[in-house]
């Protein structure tokens, strides 16, 4: 089975150099639709699902290799080699970041840099180190998802509907955005939440930019500034915008702040 | 008194949020306020996720927040909000955004319903389907655990038949061998035989005579022996014991021959004798003798001396009831139980002589007449009975 079909792969734009988008838990490659356009004509944008999110091949999903972040690492590795693709600008949402931290360990000579969206090495606090969580808000994350999936297929299927105001969400959209195995979803949530990466910050040589926004309830602000001290080679970008999906919220600040990076 | 719509936000029976374009609270009704037994000053100007618990907002923000932004609302989405005593309200809310030509943000509006019902509800769905998840996990394992140890039992059971039928190769091999094997030693037997009578018809010394009469005797003993094997053979090989049913006759003097045969070879024991015989008999003569011998025979070796040995025989409805009896220690159980099986030699460590084959020719030569041979032993006696037709039937197909 072709790595491309398996991650749902989509390559489009020209130019020398790549760009590749990242998604974080929760949703797909959608999240990127108002930022990689501004990219477009310069670079070649690479867009994927990681495996058990959009329109992945759920049946390559399984427990053991997604049962910690390298294995969707090792994924993206070898998306990038089937590709050909060296020296690529990696830009990843949330856990994706720390998933691009991991591949360009890896395989560092795939990456020129990397992007970091609202990431977090860790979630759950420890000691002196606060990652905004404890464990019993993890767990009870976890069984919220049950509720929430309960009604999924209802609430949460096919659940965009055309707008007549959002011209943007093309006929494809309507019926895929952000649509989770409800199983794979938990195990995601699980792997994700309970991740501890702070060790292998040290380990990324990459050029790195750490954007982060004001009120991220899934990663504070000191999180990102954690992560940036830990980084030996990155920059920070404090964003306006708040909450923790920027490039949804407020694409032009993110998009700006990249073209600065670069 | 009429409705007003200032009463109808306030007091509707649902909660009313409206948030700015940086997701903070800029409205809200009393409603919201008196189920979480808060002041609508302590939620205005705060970010819409205070309200909410700490899986809530994660799950808001990584799966409602893109949902809302790219399509500009979301229905019956399950939260929960976080009252003044930390108590947890589940809800399920709608939203919707409103922005303006341009497509910039202006606020979005979120209506909250209680489902604290609903919610519990699904949530014994969720769990029953879990159970009954595993419920089928757990029934497909014992399914394959099944199928494997029927698979390993018909494993067994095929590998038990196959070493069966080797041995009951075997034992037919065998069985035939013994066959030929006495067939062959006929042979020279029956030339012996005619040296030795050609032998008594010349003047021998008296120690001539005395060896020829030991070795007549021993010539004979062999023959038996052979016969015996070579019945069981037939009757092994599933042939029966071949009878020959002569025409109608009486049977008196056939018994009467064995009789005086066991009495002249055993002249200190007593053969009390009572024959009830009218009718004739269609058997094998021969062969009938031979059963009655071998009957007699083992009475007098395994009978009480001091008893007599008993041979009774009578007719009941078209049938020859013929027993014979002794006294003495009865037979044991474990004995009984394969006294007329081929080789069966009384106890261990007995005095019996022979193949251990005298009683399942005698039975063969009962089945073969379409007949029983029974055993009855107590403290009281020992008798065996042969119960069998006076006439033949049709031909029955031999016992095995």
């Amino acid at each position: 089975m072709s790595v491309l079909h398996r991650n749902n792969v989509a390559v489009r734009g020209s130019g020398e150099k790549a760009m590749m988008f990242a998604h974080g838990f929760g949703c797909d490659q959608n999240m990127w639709r108002l930022v990689y356009p501004a990219f477009e004509d310069e670079y070649r944008i690479v867009l994927f699902d990681h495996v058990g999110a959009g329109k992945s091949d759920l049946s390559a999903y399984d427990h053991d290799k997604y049962a910690d972040l390298q294995g969707y690492a090792d994924d993206v590795v070898e998306i990038l080699r089937e590709l050909e693709l060296n020296d690529v600008i990696f830009v990843g949402h949330s856990v994706s970041a720390m998933i691009g931290a991991l591949a360009s360990i890896k395989a560092p000579a795939l990456f020129e840099s990397i992007v970091m969206v609202g990431p977090s090495p860790r979630y759950i606090d420890e000691g002196d180190y606060k990652g905004g969580f404890s464990q019993s808000q993890i767990e009870e994350l976890l069984d919220f998802l049950d509720d929430n999936h309960m009604g999924w297929s209802a609430a949460m299927g096919p659940t965009i509907m055309g707008n007549p105001d959002r011209p943007e969400l093309s006929e494809e959209l309507v019926n895929s955005f952000c649509r989770t195995d409800p199983d794979i979803a938990r195990h995601f949530a699980r792997v994700t939440f309970t991740s501890d990466n702070r060790d292998d910050l040290s380990r990324v040589n990459t050029r790195t930019l750490v954007l982060q926004c004001e009120e991220d309830v899934i990663a504070a602000p000191h999180v990102g500034q954690y992560v940036h001290e830990k980084l030996p080679n990155s920059e920070f970008a404090l964003l306006e915008a708040t909450g923790h999906c920027p490039h949804l919220s407020a694409p032009d600040e993110v998009i700006s702040a990249m073209r600065n990076f670069l | 008194m009429t409705e007003d719509l200032e009463d109808l936000y306030e007091r509707a029976p649902c909660g009313y949020v409206s948030l700015d374009r940086h997701a903070r609270v800029v409205k809200v009704n009393t409603t919201i306020c008196t189920w979480l037994d808060r002041s609508a000053k302590e939620i205005l100007g705060r970010p819409f996720h205070e309200m909410l618990s700490v899986p809530s907002r994660m799950f808001f923000e990584t799966h409602f927040a893109p949902l809302l932004r790219m399509q500009g609302f979301f229905h019956e989405v399950a939260v929960d909000l976080v009252a003044n005593n930390d108590e947890r309200l589940p809800v399920l809310a709608n939203a919707m955004e409103r922005r303006d030509a341009q497509g910039n943000l202006l606020f979005t509006r979120i209506t909250v319903f209680k489902a604290a019902e609903r919610r519990r509800y699904e949530r014994e769905m969720v769990e029953a389907r879990r159970a009954a998840e595993k419920a089928h996990a757990a029934l497909g394992k014992l399914n394959n655990e099944l199928e494997r140890r029927v698979e390993e039992t018909v494993a067994e059971r095929l590998k038990l038949e196959r070493a069966l039928q080797s041995e009951r190769k075997q034992g037919d091999l065998r069985e035939q061998f013994i066959a030929v094997l006495g067939h062959d030693l006929k042979n020279p037997l029956a030339a012996i035989d005619s040296g030795l009578r050609v032998l008594s018809r010349e003047q021998l010394s008296d120690r001539g005579e005395q060896v020829l009469s030991l070795v007549g005797k021993s010539t004979n003993r062999m023959v038996e022996l052979i016969d015996d094997v070579l019945d069981f053979a037939r009757g092994r090989l599933g042939e029966g014991i071949p009878v020959d049913r002569s025409p109608p006759g009486p049977l008196t003097p056939v018994l009467q021959q064995v009789i005086e045969e066991i009495a002249s070879s055993n002249p200190d024991r007593e053969i009390v004798v009572k024959l009830e015989l009218s009718s004739d008999v269609e058997c094998d003569r021969h062969r009938l003798a031979q059963m009655v011998s071998n009957l007699l025979g083992n009475a007098v070796i395994h009978g009480d001396p001091e008893r007599p040995v008993r041979l009774e025989a009578r007719e009941e409805n078209g049938r020859l009831v013929l027993s014979v009896i002794n006294h003495g220690k009865p037979i044991p159980a474990e004995v009984r139980k394969r006294l007329f099986h081929p080789f069966s030699r009384g106890e261990p460590g007995g005095t019996h002589k022979g193949l251990g084959l005298g009683l399942y020719i005698a039975r063969e030569i009962a089945v073969a007449h379409g007949g029983t041979l029974r055993v009855k032993s107590d403290e009281m006696e020992t008798r065996f009975t042969l119960r069998m037709p006076l006439r033949a039937p049709t031909p029955r197909a031999p016992s095995k």
